[in-house]
């Protein structure tokens, strides 16, 4: 078990400091840990995994619902290529990776993200390069068993 | 205006969220009930996940990495999935999980799990249930009172349990032998349809009756003071050992109750008392051939000795997750490892 704190009295000072700065940058978008070392360049699918596009449609076929999925800019996680979305109303994120440190290093970070965020249900899975990230925030799933159709139709790709 | 701003966010850290604010991340490994407070039913996460409220009973539970694994029989709990009989103790041969070494499901009697093993590992399917016919690591001896304990949840609990003639288990079956009321009960083979009972006597204390005609296992413990058994023995009657049970169970029920209370608002301590390690519930709770009610609890194991696990454990090498490369159909791409 992992009980981890966020203290946001010392999230508030920060923020009370990037005001105090006046600093007026548009907030981050849902980017984690290596979104600011992301490159500069397009993002462009892995070959030789599942590409965002077929796992969408997979979860299509199996009768789940995807919806509002588009590509995130800068690319978090050390991906090369992710897109944010939900299926069924669970926030989803399917990304993809060049290779295996990468994504062990992304999957890592996107735990230690929810971590500190926490959330009533998460999973994050991959395989091949390919990884999918789900996050149940509002218990739309108390029972998991739509993120385990999720998960199960990734896998049989 | 810049610096009312930072005094109003000042003011809102002191006053209104001041303190900490809990993200509580619990890690499983795969399926597992969820506890009553949260709404009852079975998660069917197969694959490492984590949730915001931790097990309902650590006794259902082996922690690995500090990930919980479901180690009980899922059935009671609402578990609607593919299912598969096993009779007595076992080692977990989840195909979908690693737990590091040696692990074993500490079951009496018919349960279900939803794995079957896998073709390599030493089970013998008959009488439509799966038979652990292998050695025990002595890691199942030394953990047994620890573990045990998961019987206590299920004692008291009414639910369909798999219907298993036991009069047919596999002769190279030598684990513990239940003697239960459940609806899947039917008689210990080593009271009825063994006459040749090779396992080791009851423990000390032991005042009753001795095994039955071709006993060849070693005589009773210090203190036995019973007659040996007739020609005709047969074990006592199912009526009394049914009634014996019967008390038992109530008496767990009465345990269970008490700890269900304190389980339903999160459990974040042991186990109740009597569940220590070591203690009253640390080892056979059936009672062997004859015995009276208070024979057992002295730790008479029936059932071979320590060995050597013939085979590699079905589950050796370990949950480390991440890494390792696809794993279709396998819940090994992931990692909860910081």
């Amino acid at each position: 078990m992992r009980d981890t704190s966020f203290n946001f009295v010392g999230g508030l000072f920060v923020g009370v400091l990037l005001l105090g700065a006046g600093c007026h940058k548009e907030a981050a978008p849902t980017a984690g840990p290596g979104a600011a070392g992301a490159p500069a360049t397009a993002p462009a699918h892995v070959d030789g995994t599942a590409h965002t596009d077929a796992v969408e449609g997979a979860w299509r076929t199996a009768g789940l619902a995807p919806e509002g999925f588009a590509p995130l800019q800068p690319v978090p996680y050390g991906a090369s290529y992710c897109e944010q979305g939900r299926v069924q109303s669970i926030d989803t994120l399917v990304c993809e990776y060049r290779d295996q440190d990468a994504l062990a290093k992304g999957q890592a970070g996107l735990m230690d993200q929810w971590g500190r965020e926490g959330g009533h249900t998460g999973v994050a899975y991959h395989s091949k390069l390919t990884m999918i990230a789900v996050v149940d925030r509002a218990r739309h799933d108390p029972n998991g068993k739509i993120i385990h159709q999720v998960i199960d139709t990734f896998r049989k790709l | 205006m810049r610096r009312v701003l930072v005094f109003m966010a000042l003011l809102l850290s002191l006053t209104g969220v001041a303190g900490v604010a809990h993200a509580e991340v619990v890690q499983y490994i795969s399926r597992h009930p969820i506890p009553k407070r949260i709404g009852h039913g079975f998660c069917d996460i197969d694959v490492p996940h984590f949730h915001d409220y931790p097990p309902s009973d650590p006794r259902l539970y082996r922690q690995v990495d500090g990930q919980y694994y479901f180690v009980g029989d899922p059935t009671p709990f609402g578990y609607d999935g593919p299912r598969y009989s096993f009779y007595g103790p076992h080692p977990i041969a989840d195909a979908s999980v690693q737990l590091g070494g040696p692990s074993y499901c500490y079951l009496n009697g018919p349960h279900f799990h939803w794995y079957a093993p896998p073709p390599q590992a030493q089970f013998e399917m008959k009488g439509g249930a799966y038979w652990y016919v292998g050695g025990f690591d002595p890691v199942f001896y030394s953990d047994q009172p620890r573990f045990m304990v998961v019987n206590d949840v299920y004692a008291p609990l009414v639910y369909e349990r798999p219907v298993i003639d036991v009069a047919i288990a596999p002769p190279a079956f030598h684990a513990e032998f239940l003697v239960g009321g459940g609806p899947g009960w039917r008689f210990a083979p080593g009271w009825r349809e063994n006459p040749g009972w090779r396992g080791p006597g009851p423990g000390p204390g032991w005042r009753g009756p001795g095994p039955g005609p071709g006993w060849r296992g070693p005589g009773p413990g210090p203190g036995w003071r019973g007659p040996g058994p007739g020609p005709g023995w047969r074990g006592p009657e199912r009526r009394e050992m049914v009634m014996r049970e019967h008390h038992e169970e109530f008496r767990r029920e009465e345990q269970h109750r008490e700890w269900d209370r304190g389980h339903d608002r999160g459990w974040h301590g042991g186990p109740p008392p009597g569940h220590e390690l070591g203690g009253p519930h640390g080892g056979w709770r059936g009672p062997p051939p004859g015995h009276e009610p208070a024979g057992p609890h002295g730790g008479w194991h029936p059932g071979p000795a320590p060995a050597a696990h013939a085979g590699p454990p079905a589950n050796g090498g370990g949950f480390r997750g991440g890494g390792g490369g696809p794993h279709p159909g396998g819940g090994h791409g992931n990692q909860f490892h910081r």
